[in-house]
């Protein structure tokens, strides 16, 4: 008897020791935009890249710098030889929160839900996968039949998150795929479980035990995200201890100013995040080159990467950021000198009008460029009148060829890791009005784009971004400035944060107190 | 019964008024250079889902058409769906609407006892050095630019101090939800905790607000005291052997307060309209932060929306003035 009982209390101690070993408390995390739909094919911005990272799977995923891809919900893929057709094995006995173990006819209607509702990452799927192509052979087995060959199809898979196809059905309404409802729950297999959330305030998230990925000896027991709009308030909460995180963007006066604190430690990395004006190159005088060139050698380069941002970003003479293959070593890009900007100048046919800049309102180093910009323009006989407004209206104006502002200074970001997501998207003409803000149309380049997104020869496709690079910046169709540094900024006693350029290291999942 | 026809008056002026309120308002977010539709696509739609969405969405008709069918909605009681959040406008306000009011609520009551004992002091006291000092307060107490204050007491209090909290409405995410009035759920509910932090979270941006409002009732009651402290029937009063303070604090206070309590109503909107600001900066998940997210996102059915309501409040709370201003002065009530 008495052996039965201490048989029992150890058992029971052993059951019990991982939660101890666990118990890790909560994280708590400041972020600088709402939380206002937690459906994870409704949204794709960085801003509200937690609810998706931290609640929902993929079938693979994106994790460290240099970005690496993994097998998440799937155990493996092949692709056929034409590049159309792939086929995805998945992990057996995945569980989604509510216990219902996941199976490829979850993957399947996810698809069909991201096709149909059209929204979120949807535009990446909706040119290649057509509704009802999407096949589940076996419970276990998804098979993706694409339109036409994608090279970019396996950069792009993580972004289909995988939902509890039973849970959501029982919820939709009105032929609505349940967007209302999944706009406020959760039907996922993902790392943490909604316990609480209000739109107005954030999410708390507990962990989910039972995740098939399994957890190391430490993780936090809950996750946290609110939103602070403040900038000098999630700063000051991140000193003060309120929160233990915030975003990895703040200006760099304020990243300075948490190098001070002692229980603030700032975690540095390069990223893939590329600092440019973008430039209407469909209209006169920014269709001629010699005044894109003009207007490239008017920009300080130097003097705005090391005075006024005192060092803190990488020089990225192109379009691809530096750090990625597709970007030319060698490539030298434009340096500020005004004497070839009037040389440049003098060669333009059409006639000279003042230009705009729509600069992004509350975001200082936009603003700060275009003021650096509209200077030296000036010394060279080009006006610049800078109009700032808030991102949605400057994303909105950029939308529509006629409406948009000569030239934008502003970042494109990590959305998928691969050349295409950079030059291929912002200058191919396959993605205007939609990425492509350039409103360039150059056959030579859109073949080298196309030719890019065909082919799955990785040398042939390096060789390929790399010439659409140099054309690009060359004939300077956008003014490349600068690669972002992330200085993801927490409290001194947090541990494992695991950065991507996708997802800024909001990743929680490997993540721990000391 | 004259109080009575003053209601059916004010109400009758009601619907005008925010007929008035949502044309003006529909008008101006029309002429923003924005287009929601495409704001609410995002940057990654094709212009195939951009187009679907706008017909969707009734973005598609003329302008008179749209705003037609917008009264039809709001007559029926329907403000539409966020096109940002994807829910009910009704829905987001309706839960944000006791996060405002409880701050509202309680920066005019700071206000209020603040600003009357103070204006009747510096009015006492004219021109000694306590009105002096009082006068230099409430000036600066106008001047202060709402978020700046807002600011500098976070730090003082927040960082400096440490006795307030930085930002927010309450430690996680509130009480059981009885009334959506923190302080009041707390109670209700006897969550102790929740108490203390709701009051703790209350303090600061309660105070910000408060400020000005308190600087602007003290100039109303010292120039309101003055006027009656020196008229006829105070004189007779003095005469008759009235104890002073009697004199000062039934008398004389109430009807100097009259000016006073019409310029209570007024401070409610501006209240309202500061909310916008502090609520920013405090993260304080009322109206006033939704209307900033809305703007942002020309979420045109949420600004209209936010404005309905606010415009409904600031109505309500007017009348609810004129009718206190009818107890006071029953001339008034006419």
């Amino acid at each position: 008897m008495k052996r039965t009982v201490i048989g029992l209390i150890a058992a029971l101690a052993a059951a019990a020791a991982p939660a101890v070993a666990l118990a890790q408390g909560k994280y708590v995390h400041a972020n600088n935009s709402g939380y206002d739909n937690l459906d994870p094919h409704a949204i794709y911005d960085v801003g509200r890249a937690a609810s998706r990272i931290n609640f929902y799977d993929g079938l693979y995923r994106w994790v460290d710098n240099p970005p690496k891809l993994i097998p998440w919900l799937a155990e493996s893929h092949t692709a056929s030889a034409d590049g159309k057709t792939w086929t995805f094995k998945l992990k057996q006995g995945v569980k989604f929160h509510d216990g219902s173990e996941m199976t490829a006819d979850d993957v399947v209607y996810s698809i069909e839900r991201m096709l149909a509702t059209k929204k979120g990452a949807s535009s990446l799927f909706i040119p290649i996968i057509d509704p009802g192509s999407t096949k589940a052979p076996d419970k276990y087995t998804v098979v993706f039949n694409l339109k036409e060959a994608s090279a970019i199809f396996m950069s792009t898979v993580p972004e289909i998150l995988i939902v509890n196809a039973k849970l959501v059905k029982a919820n939709e309404k009105d032929g609505d795929w349940g967007q209302a409802w999944l706009a406020k729950n959760v039907a996922s297999t993902g790392s943490y479980k909604l316990k609480r959330y209000d739109p107005a305030i954030g999410f708390v998230g507990e962990r989910f035990k039972e995740h098939f990925a399994g957890w190391g000896p430490k993780a936090f027991d809950e996750i946290e995200f609110r939103t602070v709009l403040e900038t000098n308030t999630r700063v000051q909460g991140l000193i003060k201890g309120d929160f233990q995180g915030t975003d990895g963007y703040l200006p760099y006066d304020q990243i300075l100013r948490l190098k001070q604190e002692k229980n603030v430690q700032i975690l540095e990395q390069e990223s893939m995040r590329v600092f440019y004006f973008s430039v209407h190159n469909g209209r006169p005088p920014l269709n001629d080159v010699h005044f894109r060139r003009a207007l490239a050698y008017a920009f300080d380069y130097d003097g705005f990467i090391n005075d006024i941002l005192k060092g803190a970003v990488a020089r990225n003479p192109g379009p691809n950021p530096n750090n990625l293959w597709g970007a030319p070593k060698d490539l030298k890009g434009f340096a500020f000198d005004l004497e070839k900007a009037k040389a440049e100048l003098a060669q333009v046919k059409e006639p000279i009008r003042p230009i705009t800049i729509g600069a992004l309102a509350g975001f200082s180093e936009s603003e700060q460029s275009a003021t650096l910009l509209q200077n030296a323009a000036k010394k060279v006989g080009i006006e610049i009148k800078i109009e700032s407004a808030p991102w949605q209206v400057i994303q909105s104006r950029m939308q529509d060829r006629e409406k948009n502002y000569d030239l934008v200074p502003l970042w494109k970001s990590t959305y998928y890791v691969d050349p295409n997501n950079w030059v291929g998207e912002l200058y191919g003409s396959r993605y205007l009005n939609t990425r492509n803000y350039s409103y360039n149309n150059d056959p030579e380049l859109d073949k080298w784009i196309n030719d890019a997104l065909a082919t799955n020869d990785q040398a042939k496709r390096q060789e390929l971004y790399e010439k659409a690079a140099r054309k690009v910046t060359d004939e300077a169709m956008g003014i490349f400035v600068y690669n972002t540094k992330w200085y993801g900024p927490y409290a001194a006693n947090v541990v494992g944060i695991r950065f991507c350029p996708i997802g800024s290291g909001q990743d929680m999942r490997w993540a721990s107190f000391k | 019964m004259r109080r009575l026809e003053m209601v059916l008056s004010r109400l009758a002026w009601f619907f005008p008024t925010m007929a008035g309120l949502i044309v003006i308002v529909f008008l101006i977010s029309n002429v923003i250079p924005t287009d929601p539709v495409r704001i609410v696509a995002g940057e990654n739609a094709t212009p195939e889902q951009v187009a679907a969405l706008r017909v969707k969405l009734g973005y598609d008709k003329p302008i008179a058409i749209q705003l037609l069918n917008h009264f039809r909605d709001v007559l029926s009681g329907n403000l539409g769906v966020s096109i940002y959040t994807q829910r009910p406008i009704s829905e987001d306000l309706a839960k944000r609407l006791p996060a405002t009011l409880e701050l509202s609520i309680t920066a005019l009551s700071l206000a209020i006892l603040l600003g009357i004992p103070l204006g009747v002091v510096s009015a006492l006291r004219r021109n000694a050095w306590i009105d002096q000092v009082l006068r230099v307060i409430s000036v600066s107490g106008l001047a202060i630019a709402a978020f700046w204050l807002a600011m500098e007491l976070q730090f003082l209090f927040s960082m400096k101090l440490r006795v307030a909290p930085l930002n927010g409405r309450i430690d996680g995410f509130g009480p059981e939800p009885y009334t959506g009035f923190y302080v009041l759920d707390s109670l209700i509910g006897r969550d102790w905790e929740s108490l203390g932090s709701a009051l703790s979270h209350l303090a600061l941006p309660a105070l910000t607000l408060a400020l000005p409002a308190a600087a602007t009732i003290l100039r109303f009651a010292r120039a309101g005291v003055l006027e009656v402290i020196n008229s006829n029937h105070v004189l007779y009063q003095r005469a008759m052997g009235i104890p002073p303070r009697l004199i000062v604090w039934k008398y004389v206070l109430r009807n100097a307060l009259i000016s006073t309590v019409t310029q209570i109503g007024l401070i409610f909107g501006v209240l309202l309209t500061n909310a916008v600001v502090i609520e920013t900066v405090f993260d304080w998940p009322g109206l006033g932060s939704f209307a900033v997210q809305s703007i942002l996102q020309s979420d045109h059915k949420a600004i209209i929306g936010f404005t309905i309501w606010t415009g409904g409040l600031i109505v309500v709370v007017n009348l609810l003035v004129d009718l206190l201003h009818s107890v006071i002065d029953p001339r008034g009530a006419r």
